[in-house]
C-alpha cells in the first residue's frame, strides 16, 4: 500500500527529527535526506515548526501556588490518607487582593528557598563517586559516548533534545581537546550532560549540573576529579589525566565558552 | 522522599497541567490535586525515574478534572466514531495529498497562532506534543507517562504535528 510506505516515511523523519533513531538508521535517514528535496522540505518545515512552538513563552507557576500545596499537604498530614480528593479541595480563588498581592511577593521567595534547600541536600562528594562511575562505565563500553561527533553544532542540539538544559559545548582541538561526542549520565535521579573530549590516550569526560554543586578536587579510583563553576553551570571533569593537565583543560574549556569567567 | 520525588518537578508539572487544561485557575486546581495524590502515593514510587512518574500523576491528574469538570473537553479516540478514528489515526482531515517542494512552506506564524493551534488540536495529540516539545521527553517516557505503546506515542507525535502543520497553514 503506497500510503502505508509514505507512512513509515514520515514516523522514521519524526524519529530522527526526536533523536530517537538508532545510529545506523539515523546515518541511512540522513543519507535520504541529502538526496531527496521533498523529504528536505517536509523535514525543514517540521524544524520551523518545533521553533515555532519552543519559542512561545513558557508558563510560569503562579507565586502563591507552592505555598498554598505546602498547606494543603500539611493539612493532609494527620491521617486523612484514606480521604482522595476531599482535603485537597482548598478554598479556591477566595483570597483577598492583599493576601494575593503578599502571597506574589513571598511565595517567589518561599518557592526558590525550597528548591536550593532540596538541591543542598544531595550529598555532594556521592556526586563526585556517581560521576566517576559513569566515567569508567563509559570507558568500558565499546565508545565512551551516545553521540559521536567532532562537530560541536551536532553534539549540543543532541543534547538539547534530550535534556532541560543544556551547556555550551566548545570545540578544544586547538588547546589539544579533541571534541568527540556527548553522552547523558544520570547523577541521583537527574540526567545530566556529559561532553566527551580526547586528550592524545586520555579520555576526558566533563559533567555538568546546576551551577553551585562543585565538588572538592579528588582523587577516585585513581581518576582526578575536577570541579568548577561558571554563571550556569558545575562542570565537574574526570580523566586519568594528570591534574595537572585538568586544570589546563579547564582553563582550555573557560576560554571556549562564550561567557567564560576567566579572563 | 515526597520532597526529592515531586517537588523538583513542579514547575514543570504545572506547565504540562496548562497545556492540558488549558487555564491558570485549573492548572492550579489540578497540580495542587497531583501533589496530594503523589504525596499520598510515595510508597508507590519505585525509584526508576522521578520526573516521568511525577507527570503521570499530573496528567492523570488533569484528566480526571476535565472528565469531571469539562468532560467534552476530553474527546478520547476510543470514544469516536470508526469512520472519524480512521480518519484521525489513518488519513488525518488533511489528507495524504502529495506536496510539491515549492509549496512547503516554513512557519512564520506569530506566538498567538501557534498557541491557538495547540489548544485546538484534539488532546490526545496535544499531550504527546507538550510533553515532547515542551517537556522534552523521550518517547519511552511519553510512552510511561501516557500509558500508550511507543508506536502509538510516534503515530500522535506525526499526526499531530500534520495537524499543527495544517491548522497553522491554514491561517495565512
Amino acid at each position: 500500500m503506497i500510503a502505508s510506505i509514505k507512512d513509515n516515511d514520515e514516523l522514521q523523519m519524526n524519529a530522527y527529527y526526536d533523536g530517537e533513531l538508532d545510529p545506523a538508521s539515523a546515518i541511512e535517514f540522513e543519507r535520504r535526506l541529502a538526496d531527496d528535496e521533498l523529504l528536505k522540505a517536509r523535514y525543514d518545515r517540521l524544524l520551523s515548526l518545533r521553533r515555532a512552538v519552543r519559542s512561545l513563552p513558557q508558563f510560569e507557576m503562579p507565586p502563591g501556588l507552592q505555598a498554598r500545596i505546602n498547606a494543603a499537604l500539611d493539612a493532609d498530614r494527620p491521617g486523612q490518607a484514606g480521604r482522595p480528593g476531599q482535603a485537597g479541595r482548598l478554598t479556591r480563588r477566595s483570597w483577598s487582593f492583599q493576601a494575593l498581592a503578599a502571597a506574589a511577593v513571598f511565595g517567589a521567595v518561599i518557592s526558590s528557598s525550597v528548591m536550593l534547600t532540596i538541591e543542598r541536600y544531595d550529598q555532594r562528594e556521592d556526586v563526585a563517586s556517581q560521576i566517576v562511575a559513569g566515567h569508567i562505565r563509559s570507558l568500558l563500553a565499546p565508545q565512551p559516548f551516545d553521540v559521536a561527533s567532532s562537530d560541536r553544532h551536532t553534539v549540543k542540539p543532541w543534547f538539547t533534545s534530550r535534556l532541560p538544559v543544556s551547556p555550551q559545548v566548545p570545540d578544544l582541538a586547538a588547546q589539544g581537546f579533541m571534541l568527540v561526542g556527548g553522552r547523558v549520565d544520570v547523577v541521583g535521579h537527574d540526567p545530566v550532560a556529559t561532553i566527551v573530549y580526547k586528550h592524545a590516550a586520555h579520555t576526558v569526560s566533563l559533567t555538568t549540573r546546576p551551577a553551585g554543586q562543585s565538588v572538592s578536587d579528588q582523587s577516585i579510583a585513581g581518576y582526578n576529579v575536577r570541579s568548577w563553576n561558571d554563571a550556569q553551570f558545575t562542570y565537574i571533569a574526570v580523566s586519568d589525566l594528570a591534574s595537572a593537565d585538568l586544570t589546563t583543560f579547564e582553563r582550555a574549556f573557560s576560554g571556549g565558552s562564550p561567557a567564560p569567567e576567566v579572563k | 522522599m515526597f520532597d526529592e520525588v515531586f517537588l523538583p518537578h513542579m514547575a514543570e508539572a504545572y506547565r504540562l497541567a496548562q497545556w492540558l487544561t488549558g487555564n491558570t485557575y485549573d492548572a492550579e486546581d489540578v497540580v495542587q490535586d497531583a501533589a496530594l495524590r503523589a504525596f499520598r502515593g510515595i510508597k508507590g514510587f519505585g525509584a526508576v525515574n522521578a520526573r516521568a512518574w511525577s507527570l503521570t500523576i499530573v496528567r492523570n491528574a488533569a484528566y480526571s478534572w476535565l472528565m469531571k469538570n469539562r468532560p467534552k473537553a476530553v474527546v478520547f479516540t476510543d470514544d469516536l466514531s470508526v469512520a472519524e478514528q480512521q480518519e484521525l489515526e489513518h488519513e488525518g482531515p488533511y489528507g495524504t495529498r502529495i506536496e510539491t517542494p515549492e509549496e512547503i512552506a516554513l512557519f512564520k506564524a506569530d506566538a498567538e497562532d501557534v498557541q491557538r493551534a495547540l489548544a485546538q488540536l484534539p488532546a490526545h495529540f496535544r499531550e504527546v506534543i507538550v510533553l515532547r516539545e515542551m517537556n522534552q521527553l523521550n518517547y519511552r517516557d511519553i510512552a510511561e507517562i501516557t500509558n500508550l505503546p511507543i508506536g502509538t506515542v510516534m503515530s500522535r507525535l506525526f499526526r499531530g504535528r500534520q495537524l499543527l502543520i495544517a491548522l497553522l497553514g491554514d491561517r495565512k
